[in-house]
């Protein structure tokens, strides 16, 4: 018997199940070049285990959007407010008007990564045309590329390729286009900084296979609590802004501490780790040397010809003969000779002096020199987790104003100076020797 | 971080935003800031679209991000129902006496948008914000009839009274002389 619905075994999730017209966009070049991209670039060198890929992240993501689309939609967690002010965008009344909604979040979901480069983000900065990231990339792959093809060619009845794109990529990225209230609750279900599944899954997969425990939530619980709120009103006449936004019920409050936590420890440890982002720049750099300075070609059916698999194997050949471009890059990858950390961001020294970073940095290259020298900010992004919640007794609060430990979760910002190996040492010496003096006491 | 004059001006009007009374939440900061961009023409280089409560930048979000996570600036709970307040901590305070001279030229204006928006709460910020936003995008000279059917349709919840409302107020918010 022919099967409608499919299924494929997840670490994370247990089962991602889809349907046929999702395995369409599932077997298509774009989406199937995802099992060639590293998640998380070479952390695999730092951590042995994180060699997964896009394409597993991308197939969580779906899923995860279903459930929580199937949980806010949930007749009982829609109160009237919330249905008169999404009316003009959305029946929430009609199953089969949601159930194209549905679809359209799943496949926006599902195809959220596809314009990422060899190694996801190291290099993206350089190695696209001006003006142009992954998210653009991801647009232009859906709206133009195969999956525009298999969207429109009616493989796939009445999902547009635009709105796909849209959702995919949020207003942060879209900024050419409108949001009503309902598309910036789907995409915020997608890319949304507070609860976005692409956030959700990246944090559990990347935590498990990197074997960092404490990346882990209870997403189960998080998911089930989640719902459409309207802001309190913040005056005496009772006057409010009534923007709907994701947000959760109090029994999930605690999860989500949980949520950010592992966002926080995950950044601290894996995203920001020194080691894996100087790893990141000898791997940019040597693209940049490699593709002679050219930029990878922002067609959507040319991009999406080059995976991770080229650029290794790339490496492995420069590494082993210096006549080829990049070849002092590869050598650092390959024999993991990596620039070593000299001073990183202390908060006891940004107290006493909040340049103390970029000060090492340029008294370590007026010592040494620019070739030796390194310095990189990895910055905080990101808005504040003030998520609306739906307390027990109907009323609704924010979060920052009921849990203390989101009130005070650091905002992960990292700033490095490295040197090279061959002086870190004597570099390390110098720096002890002149600490008070260029940062003060 | 990269302390900068942006920065600066950011912590400037957070201050004076909460010397005119403002509850100074991050909506607050958002939608004065673009006042403060598009009436005074303080150029912060912030990309606004219309988003969260009206317009809004992630761009600035960002520097908000940063600025707290480098202690300059902090959330403070508030009672219920209001939102959290930002807030300078002493090295936002000194920071901003560092650039006291930079940002002399900005400074009347940021204070004339505090005045003027101080007191308003994020339901009649949200509609200045989009208001003014509709009239930017759809050019100044444009009759309120229309304008005010492009604030509905942007933002539904908005009636068109309010709206109608909202556009005569921003009409009348002018640069400092």
């Amino acid at each position: 018997m022919r099967k409608f619905r499919h299924e494929v075994k997840d670490p994370i999730h247990a089962f991602v199940q889809f349907d046929d017209d999702e395995r369409k966009i599932i077997n298509s070049r774009p989406f199937q070049r995802l099992r060639f991209i590293h998640q998380l670039s070479l952390s695999f060198l730092v951590y042995p285990g994180a060699t997964h890929r896009r394409f597993e992240h991308s197939l969580g993501v779906m899923e995860l959007a279903g459930r929580v689309f199937d949980v806010i939609t949930n007749p009982r967690k829609i109160s009237d407010e919330v249905r008169s002010l999404l009316s003009p965008f959305v029946d929430l009344n009609d199953p089969n008007h949601l159930e194209q909604w549905r679809k359209t979040l799943r496949i926006a979901a599902l195809c959220h990564d596809l314009g990422h480069l060899p190694f996801s983000h190291a290099g993206e900065d350089k190695l696209l045309p001006v003006g142009w990231d992954h998210e653009r990339m991801t647009r232009k792959i859906i709206e133009e590329g195969e999956i525009a093809d298999i969207l429109k060619s009616n493989k796939i009845p009445a999902i547009k390729p635009e709105l796909v794109a849209k959702l995919a990529i949020g207003p942060k990225k879209a900024n050419d286009l409108e949001f009503n209230d309902w598309e910036t609750l789907l995409s915020e279900i997608i890319v949304g900084d507070a609860f976005g599944v692409d956030r959700m899954d990246y944090l559990l997969r990347d935590s498990h296979h990197s074997g960092l425990v404490h990346g882990k939530f209870d997403h189960y619980r998080l998911v089930d609590t989640l719902r459409i709120c309207t802001p309190p009103a913040e005056s005496e006449t009772g006057d409010k802004s009534k923007e709907p936004s994701l947000g959760v019920e109090q029994g999930g409050l605690l999860t989500s501490e949980a949520l950010l936590l592992s966002r926080y420890f995950m950044y601290s440890q894996v995203y920001f780790h020194p080691v894996t982002k100087i790893y990141d720049l000898h791997l940019a750099d040597f693209m940049v040397d490699n593709m002679k300075g050219q930029k990878f070609s922002v067609d959507a059916f040319e991009f999406v010809k080059t995976t991770d698999n080229e650029v290794m194997a790339n490496i492995f050949v420069a590494a082993g003969d210096k006549l080829i471009p990049g070849h002092k890059h590869a050598k650092r990858i390959i024999e993991r000779d990596h620039l070593r950390v000299l001073y990183e961001r202390y908060p006891r020294d940004i107290r006493i002096n909040k340049d103390a970073v970029q000060i090492v940095y340029k008294a370590a290259v007026e010592k040494y020199s620019e070739q030796l020298v390194r310095y990189f900010l990895m910055p905080a992004k990101g808005a504040p987790a003030d998520f609306l919640v739906y307390q027990n007794d109907d009323r609704v609060d924010r979060a920052l104003n009921m849990s203390q430990v989101i009130a005070h979760i650091p905002t992960p910002e990292k700033e490095v100076v490295y040197v090279d190996s061959s002086i870190r040492n004597d570099a390390t010496e110098w720096l002890e020797k002149e600490r008070n003096r260029l940062i003060g006491k | 971080m990269a302390a900068n004059r942006v920065s600066a001006v950011v912590l400037k009007l957070i201050k004076e935003l909460k010397n005119k009374g403002s509850l100074c939440g991050e909506t607050h900061v958002q939608k004065t800031m673009y006042f403060l961009q598009e009436i005074e023409g303080v150029n912060s280089g912030f990309d606004f679209m219309i988003y969260k409560h009206g317009p809004y930048s992630f761009d600035l979000r960002d520097t908000l991000a940063s600025l707290r996570a480098n202690g300059i600036i902090v959330l403070v709970p508030q009672r219920y129902p209001f939102g959290p307040s930002v807030a300078l901590t002493e090295t936002g305070e000194a920071l901003l006496r560092e650039y006291s001279v930079q940002l002399e030229a900005d400074v009347p204006k940021i204070e004339h948008i505090a005045r003027v928006l101080g007191e308003k709460e994020v339901v009649d910020l949200e509609r200045l914000g989009t208001a003014l936003y509709v009239s930017k995008t759809n050019g100044i000279g444009s009759d309120f009839e229309s304008l005010a059917n492009e604030i509905t349709r942007l933002k539904p919840h908005i009636s068109r009274e309010r709206a109608m409302d909202a556009l005569k107020q921003v009409n009348e918010v002018n640069p400092v002389p």
